[in-house]
């Protein structure tokens, strides 16, 4: 299929090449931001760090720290469902592997949120890869519902698990243990530890999308037998991808516990998780800020709006309907090529083409 | 040089004998086509060698090694690539991006690469320019441009080529031809698939003809399309 007029088609290269890159190893093949992505993300970073010294009210603040949390945990779920194309609705159960992970390891052991931290990831981890196994066999809404009964267990075993879990009452955990003087039981300095941990989110998680890695997570979700006949082993991968989901489920997760100070069963149940794909599906999976604009909307929207719980559930519900009829990439995707047009037709005005 | 070595293979769908225990030996540095009437079991032969099914009896000898059983994407990784019968890409994302996935994964990382960048590899199909565009919104040839760089960009030793012909016209076929013949130059066996017998004589040096998931013929294109019981499948009993 080479051109005709191609008198030379590219003669084989028979020396390996190397690339001269003198980024240190783990950076390596991962795309630099654009300054339009470094000021986007310093301006929406600005913003965040702003935001309480606006005098928001405790209502408002508290708010966003629930908004942050649950942000956090949505970026595991656009890795997993954005970029690898499997949706779950079962991501709030992982959210409390880790909440309860970190709440029974500061009964029965009073371990503290600093020594809990990387257990409740790595617990997350495992059992959002254990959830992901029928993946491998079955796919699209088969899963979904796997994931949904995933959460009814989990309540079901929460619920029966005596004084271990607490039972339907659930349990209590102490204020995080203070660092260089900065005390968490304040509720500014909680969103300070929240946002610096949503920071952290959002960069892993351009970094993974801009890899390699990223492109083997859109091949699964664009074409799974290509994939494999290219040689990528996509059931190692899937299972990946959903560890890394359930990781940041778990980090979303005990901060929410050490936020309520209090969990109890019903707050990972399928509703939540429904919730929670909601969110992703609202703000949009796939660009970079749709899981923290989905987490805004659907947190602040009941307040602002003075919307009752069952108003909202149906404002929720009308806009998502919206969204996926109008804004196939939620409303960040909508806002993204909005802009992209914007910056298109100043191009075509500067070169004076006029519009049209 | 005998590199894939198919012993016995069969593989059956419920009632049907898809494949009915077949012996093939396929050179690595040579064209080779495969050739039968639709339902005649040729893409099921691909896919049982490649390990989207696995056979019901046999073997599948590549490069020494037996691979009959292995999962996909390890076979691609020893070098042995195919390509899907419907043009196949990752349709979402740019063609930059297609090809660079079967770069970053695919075979071999010590062979020596054939080409030193993706782009290049673009070039190299005729898809100079385009790297930026949605895979999917190629036209059709220039989608199995891209289904092909894809399975290029894995590194292959032996390229399974199903149908590449299909759907195009006179002068993307010309293409596909002068691209075909640089493969084995390349030190890339070929086994290819196709229906158009004008593309399939002037590439092959040898033709294997399938007819109810059965071998019946095996030689050179001169002799194979002399043969009585090929000229029976295709032209009806009393050729
Ligand atoms: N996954 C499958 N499940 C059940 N039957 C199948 C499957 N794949 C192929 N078959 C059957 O096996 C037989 C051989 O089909 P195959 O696709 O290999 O033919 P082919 O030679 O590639 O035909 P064509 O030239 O039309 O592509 C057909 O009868 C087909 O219906
Ligand atoms: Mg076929």
């Amino acid at each position: 299929m080479t051109n005709h007029n191609m008198q030379s088609p590219t003669q084989p290269v028979t020396a390996r090449v190397s690339l001269p890159e003198a980024k240190p190893r783990y950076m390596r093949g991962i795309k630099e931001p654009t300054r339009e992505e470094w000021c986007l993300g310093i301006l929406i970073l600005a913003g965040l760090i702003a935001f309480p010294f606006f005098d928001p009210g405790y209502r408002f603040l508290s708010l966003a720290v629930s908004t942050i949390f649950t942000a956090i945990a949505l970026y595991g779920l656009s890795l997993q469902f954005g970029q690898a194309g499997i949706m779950s609705v079962g991501h709030a159960g992982i959210m409390g592997v880790g909440g309860y992970t970190a709440a029974i390891l500061a009964n029965q052991l009073g371990l503290g949120f600093w020594e809990s931290l990387p257990l409740a990831m790595l617990l997350s981890a495992l059992a959002a890869a254990v959830v992901g196994l029928p993946s491998l066999r079955v796919g699209g809404q088969h899963y979904i519902i796997i994931t949904f009964c995933f959460c009814a267990l989990l309540v079901i075993a929460l619920t029966n698990g005596g004084t271990f879990t607490g039972a339907a009452t659930g349990l209590d955990v102490g204020p995080i243990p203070g660092v260089f003087g900065i005390r968490f039981a304040k509720l500014d300095n909680m969103y300070f530890l929240c946002l610096a941990a949503l920071t952290i989110s959002i960069a892993v998680t351009f970094a993974i999308v801009h890899s390699p890695y990223g492109r083997t997570l859109w091949s699964i979700r664009e074409n799974e037998p290509l994939a494999r006949a290219v040689g990528i082993n996509t059931n190692l991968h899937k299972i990946g991808v959903f560890a890394i989901s359930g990781a940041f489920a778990g980090l979303g997760g005990i901060l929410q516990t050490y936020y309520l100070r209090h969990i109890s069963p019903e707050l990972y149940g399928a509703f939540p998780s429904l919730y929670l794909a909601l969110m992703i599906m609202l703000g949009g999976a796939r660009p970079l800020y749709g899981p923290l604009i989905g987490s805004i909307i659907v947190n602040f929207l009941p307040e602002l709006g003075g919307l009752d719980p069952i108003d909202s559930r149906i404002a929720y519900g009308v806009g998502l309907l919206l969204v996926i009829l109008l804004l196939p990439g939620g409303v960040s995707g909508g806002l993204l090529s909005l802009y992209r047009r914007g910056t298109k037709t100043r191009h075509r005005l500067e070169k004076g083409r006029g519009l049209s | 040089m005998t590199q894939l070595e198919i012993r016995g293979l069969a593989k059956r769908f419920g009632g049907v004998q898809a494949l009915n225990g077949i012996d093939i030996a396929i050179d690595g540095d040579g064209i080779t086509g495969v050739i039968g009437p639709n339902g005649s079991g040729k893409t099921t032969l691909f896919n049982t060698i490649m390990g989207v099914h696995k056979p019901t009896a046999g073997q599948v000898i590549w490069d020494g090694r037996d691979i009959t059983g292995w999962p996909a994407y390890r076979i691609a990784a020893t070098g042995l690539v195919r390509t899907y019968q419907q043009a196949m890409s990752f349709p979402g994302i740019s063609v930059l991006d297609n090809v660079s996935i079967g770069f970053e994964h695919g075979c071999d990382r010590a062979a020596p690469r054939r080409w030193t960048s993706p782009e290049s590899l673009l070039g190299f199909v005729g898809l100079d320019g385009r790297g930026d565009e949605i895979a999917g919104s190629l036209s059709f040839g220039n989608l199995r441009r891209l289904g092909i760089a894809v399975a290029l960009a894995a590194q292959p030793r032996m390229l399974l080529l199903d149908e590449p012909g299909a759907g195009l016209n006179d002068h993307e076929a010309l293409a596909l031809r002068d691209l075909i013949l640089q493969f084995p130059g390349m030190g890339m066996g070929v086994c290819l698939i196709d229906h158009d017998m004008a593309l399939m004589g002037a590439v092959c040096s040898r033709f294997i003809v399938l007819n109810f998931g059965t071998k019946i013929a095996d030689g050179t294109p001169a002799d194979v399309l002399q043969d009585r019981k090929v000229l029976e499948v295709y032209l009806g009993e009393d050729a």
